[in-house]
């Protein structure tokens, strides 16, 4: 029963603040993904979880014991690097077992723990082979094996997939999922790539800019974003923004932009009560619109021009221009659409979400 | 085509020629010396040069009776592997200080250790002796050469070994502080061992300088503790100078270095941090 609960962390260098006032508290057995642009303090948050950065305010607790004036070492923790940070002179089976001959285990306990990681992570072959003697996977495999040998309590990885190219990217991020599945151990894992986020975790964290945007499973993060910030970052492709205005409060409950006006569900209207009449952001998943074949008439339907095509196969990506706003169409459909023609699309009131121009907080 | 080709010829012909001719600047006078010490006194002396000869080993005998040989040559030993023992894990340690810790007047520090390296030995020579007789008391003794040596070469090891620490990837260090590995066992464990090449290199060098170097050890030793270029000198006499016998020990002062360099520069692999981190 491990729980990580950061209280209050702060962390500036110099007079520069990174982060301010993190509240977070991650339960035992959780894979919790910590995800964000650069620079937004997710890594920050990590190294001052494992301790290799200090915590300026606030406090880190480990299983109700404060632990950010520990060493690494006294906080039970396993780290995977982002560069894998393998010791070059050593070979695979002196990599993993650094740690614990430094414990000083005795021999035959690292020998049986270095087989087992390795047949889990089937490595066992390049156990006599040099970190440069290896590729980017098979290192990353080591490295991962170098902390998985520790059986500590809590596993950090820092961006372990970013340095790995596409195709082996998508392979790991699966062997990682059936990982997950073996080993109930709390993992925190920091990447800037939300569909490894949404994949892998069991709760995400999205930050920017030093504070926690929103805090979820990946299901409500996509469903129910808390603003315009976690609505644009999570989904792929992303989520369409438009500035538009809510009608007053004599017409009916819709917004109305630069070439388009659109209906909205009407339980809204209690919560859009006081934003009548004023402007508001609306954003559309480019997976909301639907193609209305022409000369059919619908409701909340659109023209759109297509500007760019993008045919994947069994969809295609339509950039599109609505007014002055560039949008995203995901049309779900084999058949490739042409550049100059234009589609007709509507989107169904209970997909528009909205936005306050101002906080940027969902209505 | 043809007159580019005929232009590369050209310049390949340059190319070996110079080659040629500093490999006779750097050779000449080995070979010089080696031929000499083959040489009788008379031939030696001769007006006309002898290319072709027939070589004596006359010189060497003489060399090696001589009864204190073992002595400096023993001394030259000790004053070599323990100055470069001692200047290198003074030397690394330092270096580790200077690049990885940050303190108060750290790039001072930095720039003031290749600044000492200017200095000129034979400018040390009066105020060393000097300190060295009245101060420390440690005049005609292996010590005080050996602590000379030191000093003379830290500089350079540690300016040389700074620029290899640099190399090291931060994350390694961090990985082995994840590993429970302390600070020392952090340098000497993880740092030392991927900084090898640098090592090796820095180790050639004091090895050289602490082995060859005349002036001060000269100054600073007596009929006990000559070191092996001391010795040389013993063969110029009021009466006499033994080109011979001069160039037969040259020639056996050579060869430790030699060996030291072959043997140190196996640690000097290229691209030993490869495979620690991505790119």
């Amino acid at each position: 029963m491990v729980e990580i609960v950061l209280e209050n962390v702060a962390k500036r260098f110099g007079p520069i603040s990174v982060i301010e006032g993190l509240n977070l508290t991650m339960r035992d057995n959780e894979f919790t993904v910590l995800v964000g642009p650069s620079g937004c303090g997710k890594s920050t948050t990590l190294r001052m979880i494992a301790g290799l950065e200090d915590v300026s305010d606030g406090e880190i607790y480990i299983n109700g014991k404060p632990v950010s004036h520990l060493e690494p070492k006294e906080r039970d923790i396993a780290m995977v690097f982002q560069d894998y940070a393998l010791y070059p002179h050593m070979n695979v089976a002196r990599n993993m077992s650094f740690a614990l001959r430094l414990a000083h285990y005795d021999r035959a306990e690292i020998a049986r723990r270095i087989e087992q990681v390795a047949d889990m992570l089937g490595i066992r072959e390049l156990l006599g082979r040099k970190p440069r003697e290896l590729s980017g996977g098979q290192r990353q495999r080591v490295a991962m094996g170098r902390a998985l040998v520790r059986d500590a309590s809590t596993f950090l990885f820092d961006e372990p997939l970013s340095n790995l190219d596409a195709k082996l990217r998508t392979q790991m991020r699966a062997e990682l999922a059936l990982m997950r599945q073996r080993i109930r151990k709390n993992m925190i894992y920091v990447t800037h790539d939300q569909i490894e986020a949404m994949t892998l975790g069991d709760r995400i964290i999205v930050m920017s800019k030093g504070k926690i945007m929103q805090a979820g499973t990946p299901e409500e993060l996509f469903k129910r974003p808390a603003n315009k910030f976690v609505a644009g970052f999570i989904g792929s492709p992303s989520m369409n923004f438009f500035d538009a205005e809510l009608a007053s409060n004599d017409g009916p409950l819709a917004v109305v932009g630069d070439g388009f006006s659109l209906g909205l569900p009407l339980d809204a209207a209690g919560r859009l009560k006081a934003h009548r009449g004023r402007p508001i952001t609306i954003g559309i998943r480019p997976t909301a619109f639907q193609v209305v074949a022409d000369g059919q008439s619908a409701e909340n339907a659109i023209r759109a021009p297509v500007v760019v095509s993008e045919y994947i196969g069994s969809n295609s990506i339509v950039m599109s221009e609505i007014g002055h706003t560039q949008v995203t169409i995901d049309i779900g459909s084999d058949a490739p659409i042409a550049v100059g023609e234009s589609v007709q699309v509507r989107v169904a009131p209970e997909a528009i979400y909205l936005f306050d121009p101002a906080t940027e907080r969902v209505l | 085509m043809a007159k580019r080709r005929k232009n590369s010829d050209l310049g390949l012909i340059g190319y070996y020629a110079l080659l040629i001719a500093l490999s006779l600047v750097c050779l000449g006078p080995i070979l010089l010396m080696l031929t000499t010490s083959l040489q009788l006194k008379t031939q030696i002396f001769d007006d006309k040069a002898h290319f072709l000869f027939m070589p004596t080993v006359s010189n060497y005998v003489a060399v090696f009776e001589q009864e204190h040989l073992a002595r400096y040559l023993t001394n030259s030993l000790m004053v070599g592997l323990i100055s470069t023992a001692v200047t290198l894990v003074v030397g690394c340690m330092a270096a580790y200080a200077l690049v990885r810790f940050r303190f108060m007047g750290r790039d001072t520090v930095s720039v003031a250790t290749l600044l000492l390296r200017m200095v000129p030995p034979a400018v040390l020579v009066v105020p060393v002796f000097m300190i060295w007789t009245y101060d420390f008391d440690l005049s005609n003794t292996l010590s005080g050469v050996i602590l000379v040596y030191i000093a003379l070469n830290l500089p350079f090891v540690v300016w040389i070994l700074q620029s290899f620490i640099e190399q090291v990837p931060n994350q390694l260090e961090e990985a082995a502080r994840m590993d429970g590995a302390n600070p020392l066992q952090t340098f000497f464990l993880v740092v030392l061992p991927v900084i090898r090449p640098g090592l090796a290199a820095a180790a050639i060098f004091t090895f050289r300088i602490a082995w060859n170097e005349f002036i001060l050890a000269l100054v600073l030793t007596n009929r006990f503790t000559r070191t092996m270029p001391v010795m040389v000198s013993l063969y110029i006499t009021e009466h006499n100078i033994e080109w011979g016998q001069i160039m037969a020990v040259g020639t056996l002062i050579a060869i430790p270095p030699l060996i030291f360099t072959f043997i140190a520069s196996k640690q000097i692999i290229t691209g030993l941090t490869a495979g620690a981190v991505k790119g």
